[in-house]
């Protein structure tokens, strides 16, 4: 009997280790989830950081392009209303509603961003003047007509190149 | 008994093949998991350029219009998409339930593609009340089927 209980408490395992003072942490699985999480995030990972901040209230339909922005003045889109950098400028019922397919208060805006970045090129030839380049974040819902007259506007104005803000889809 | 032994042994094996010293791993580990995480940007902007006919008068004059000029033309409307291309004729493409045939434009483009292989530009004539998301997933498969220059006309 005592010998039976002796040989049932000296288990396989465990004894052996505790005598040596020293026993193995089973970290495979842990450095298995690690791998993959560095893996994954150093697919995403970006070094240029991000230049464009999106306007909140917003979503940016999705697009496979992957050419990055450069920092302009941005109009936004948003399910409510028309900004500019930020700024609100006018409701989006007044500006549907509108007879003309030109947004006065909104040309009104891109004029006075257009002499202020002419008078910054011109105090200097190292500082970049006007470019005529202009981003446009829309939300995924708004409608071409909508579209149309803020691209009219802007190309009224001279912002002939235009940049839609859309989201990096995955691939 | 001789069982026991056996699973004794197998255990034993096992343990001293992973007997790694992995403590130089676990640190790396340690630091760059952090510092990605804190860096990781999730959400990431792209744009789509697009350039107007510029309407300064010094500008106009230097476009040429190159002899080989193809105009390929894709209407989108409530009802579905339509291509135009000189020589080439298509049936309009009538939505498949709620959403347009991407598949049938992306075959069509194709063709057109195969006909005018140095064609590169494309008018998209959406209608007034199409959504943007739509007219933005239009521009994206005519890029990507070789027609960079896209234009919007309303």
């Amino acid at each position: 009997m005592i010998l039976n209980g002796h040989t049932t408490l000296n288990l396989p395992t465990g004894s052996k280790r505790t005598k040596r003072g020293t026993f193995a942490l089973r970290l495979t699985s842990m450095i298995d989830m690690f791998t993959i999480l560095l893996v994954f995030l150093l697919k995403s990972y970006s070094a240029e950081g991000q230049i464009m901040s999106v306007t909140r209230d917003l979503r940016l339909p999705e697009s496979t392009s992957r050419k990055q922005p450069a920092v302009t003045s941005i109009v936004a889109v948003t399910r409510e209303w028309l900004l500019v950098d930020g700024r609100p400028i006018q409701r989006l019922e007044q500006v549907s509603q509108q007879e003309t397919l030109l947004i006065p208060s909104l040309q009104g805006e891109l004029e006075r961003l257009r002499s202020i970045s002419e008078n910054i090129g011109g105090l200097s030839a190292s500082l970049q003047g006007f470019r005529g380049t202009i981003a446009i974040q829309g939300d995924r819902d708004i409608t071409f007509d909508l579209l149309k007259r803020i691209m009219l506007t802007c190309g009224k104005v001279g912002y002939n190149t235009m940049h839609l803000a859309v989201l990096e889809k995955e691939q | 008994m001789n069982i026991k032994q056996a699973v004794r042994g197998r255990l034993r094996g096992h343990v001293g093949e992973t007997d790694l010293n992995l403590t130089a791993v676990m640190n790396i580990f340690l630091i760059l998991i952090p510092f990605l995480l804190l860096t990781a940007t999730f959400v990431r902007i792209a744009i789509l350029d697009l350039t107007l006919p510029s309407l300064d008068q010094t500008r106009e004059r230097t476009v040429t219009p190159t002899s080989s000029v193809v105009i390929n033309i894709l209407l989108i409307k409530e009802t579905g998409l339509e291509l135009n291309s000189p020589g080439l004729s298509f049936p309009a493409l009538a939505k498949e339930g709620r959403d347009y045939a991407w598949n049938t434009l992306e075959q069509q483009l194709a063709r057109v593609k195969t006909r005018h292989p140095k064609s590169q530009d494309i008018i998209i004539s959406p209608d007034d009340n199409i959504r943007y998301e739509i007219i933005i997933s239009v521009m994206d498969r005519c890029r990507e089927a070789g027609f960079p220059n896209i234009s919007i006309s309303g």
